[in-house]
């Protein structure tokens, strides 16, 4: 196996694009490495780490830029994600044991594109987007249409994620990420659920709803059509249940070694109900009545 | 491929060739000999094999040596000094920490750098910290009870040197040599 280490976006990306398929790009590595282990060794590793550039995390006019490179670790212990995007920093707060989280990128949590990504159903209820570097030049695309598969984005195998721009919700919104494993923050999620809304002036209705569920589609995904049910209705218990059941039927689990598609179903409905319960209380000062 | 690489390693600079999918644990354990570091799961679930790099605890298993070269690599092997044993790894034994032990490099590891980071942590902050290493013999609360002695300054400097005296004195005795015999 052949291992380069980049000094240059430019210089990765023509890496990339001479060695094709044979290339892997390698972040934190904590998912490349356990692939090498058990799947099967690249033909040349591209170490992205000694790129100057990529990481840090920054307030930049209404929104927050996140390096590729910054460690969930650097995500969790931003003062500045856990004040302006407490839906963000839930992810990464309940990522893993320390030592991942101390290694693990943003980016290569994006770039994975597992479904059962952490950091990911978050990224879309904030409508975040993504900034990628092609030898060809740079893009700008919302995470919404990046995610293609399992382990598929729009990157392919030539791009490169250099950074995340996640725009501050609205003032007023309240948001929550719920995660449910075996082992806590310690596990893959079995089913995680992003809720972040935007009450009215009068915090009377529900003006903006945003639905994401990770784990349970073959991407992470937004409930568009049980966000639609919600918007601009003010949150009662029946409306709260048919929204949670809607949410459920809108997700298409598989069943795997962590759970039946059914039982993640049952979860999807139960975090969708506590999500938005939780949010709505928190918005409006109110009981769902 | 093979590269040369120099890590530091408790201080100590090592040139060594080595190839690149090597793994920062199995340079550690076969190559420099600094067999401290243990393996357990080797997929990053288990924290036997943490290391400091950098002041940041992480998973040697997952480390690609070759991209550790310019950092400052931590073990359990520098810890003591001058071959008096660093507070935790006292307070480990003062505490019953471990029974196996396999676990144990990792757990001080891990709660050194949570020390050095904040030396006057919680109870449930040390408990969150070191969630990531596991531990199938001991049952955690000797370890964390060990942690504490340290954050509140409860070990004996002179327990070691007790214990030996103990030992040596055990030993003395006829009926442990007559027993230390039919075995
Ligand atoms: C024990 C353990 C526990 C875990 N727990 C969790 C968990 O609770 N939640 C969770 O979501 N994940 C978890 N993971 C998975 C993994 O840690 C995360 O997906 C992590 O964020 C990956 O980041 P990395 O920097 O280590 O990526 P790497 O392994 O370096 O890369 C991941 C993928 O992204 C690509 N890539 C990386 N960076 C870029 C970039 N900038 N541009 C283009 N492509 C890129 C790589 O080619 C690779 O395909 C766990 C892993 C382990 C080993
Ligand atoms: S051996 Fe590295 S975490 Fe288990
Ligand atoms: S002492 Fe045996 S695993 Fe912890």
């Amino acid at each position: 196996m052949d291992y380069f280490e980049p000094k240059s976006l430019d210089e990765a990306l023509s890496l990339l694009a001479k060695h094709g398929h044979e290339a892997k790009v390698i972040a934190g590595g904590t998912d490349v490495m356990v692939d090498i282990k058990y799947k099967e060794e690249p033909g040349c590793l591209v170490n992205i780490k000694k790129i100057s550039g990529l990481g840090g995390i920054q307030e930049n006019g209404g929104s927050l830029r996140i390096g590729s490179l910054a460690t969930i670790r650097d995500v969790e212990t931003s003062s500045l994600v856990r004040d302006k995007l407490p839906v963000l920093w839930e992810s990464a707060h309940q990522f893993a044991s320390l030592q991942i989280r101390n290694t693990a990128t943003i980016g290569g949590n994006i770039c994975r594109a597992s479904p059962s990504g952490e950091t990911l159903a978050p990224l879309l209820v904030l409508e975040a987007k993504g900034k990628l570097a092609f030898s060809e030049g740079e893009k700008t695309e919302p995470f919404m249409s990046f995610f293609q598969g399992p382990g598929k984005t729009s990157l392919g195998t030539k791009g490169l994620l250099t950074e995340i721009d996640v725009p501050f919700p609205a003032e007023g919104s309240r948001g929550v990420y719920l995660k449910h494993a075996v082992r806590g923050a310690m596990d893959i999620a079995m089913v995680g659920v992003a809720v972040l809304i935007t009450p009215d002036a009068a915090r009377n209705t529900l003006q903006d709803v945003r639905i994401g569920l990770g784990a349970v589609a073959p991407t992470p995904i937004r409930a568009s059509k049980t966000e639609a049910l919600l918007r601009g209705k003010s949150l009662t218990v029946a409306l709260l249940k048919e929204a949670a059941a809607m949410a459920a039927a809108e997700s298409s689990p598989i069943s795997d070694q962590r759970s039946s598609g059914e039982y993640r179903r049952w979860i999807v409905e139960a975090l969708t109900r506590r999500g938005l319960e939780q949010t709505w209380k928190a918005a409006t000062g109110k009981e769902v009545a | 491929m093979k590269k040369k690489v120099t890590l530091t390693v408790n201080g100590e600079e090592h040139e060594i060739e080595i190839e690149a999918n090597r793994l920062l644990l199995q340079v550690l354990r076969d190559t420099l000999g600094l067999t401290g570091t243990k393996e357990g799961c080797s997929i990053g679930v288990c924290g036997a094999c943490s290391v400091i790099i950098d002041g940041r605890v992480v998973s040697s298993c997952l480390t690609l040596a070759a991209a550790c070269a310019g950092k400052k690599i931590e073990t359990i092997e520098g810890l003591a000094e001058d071959g008096r044993l660093h507070p935790l790894q006292q307070a480990f034994i003062e505490y019953g920490g471990f029974q196996c032990g396999i676990c144990t490099p990792g757990q001080i590891m891990a709660a050194k750098s949570l020390l050095d980071e904040n030396p006057k942590p919680t109870e449930d902050e040390v408990k969150e910290w070191m969630s990531g290493n596991l531990c199938r013999c001991t049952g955690y609360y000797k370890i964390l009870e060990a942690v504490m002695a340290v954050v509140n300054n409860k070990i004996d400097p002179d327990f070691a040197f007790r214990k030996r005296e103990q030992t040596a004195k055990i030993q003395s005795l006829d009926v442990y040599k007559s027993v230390a015999k039919t075995n």
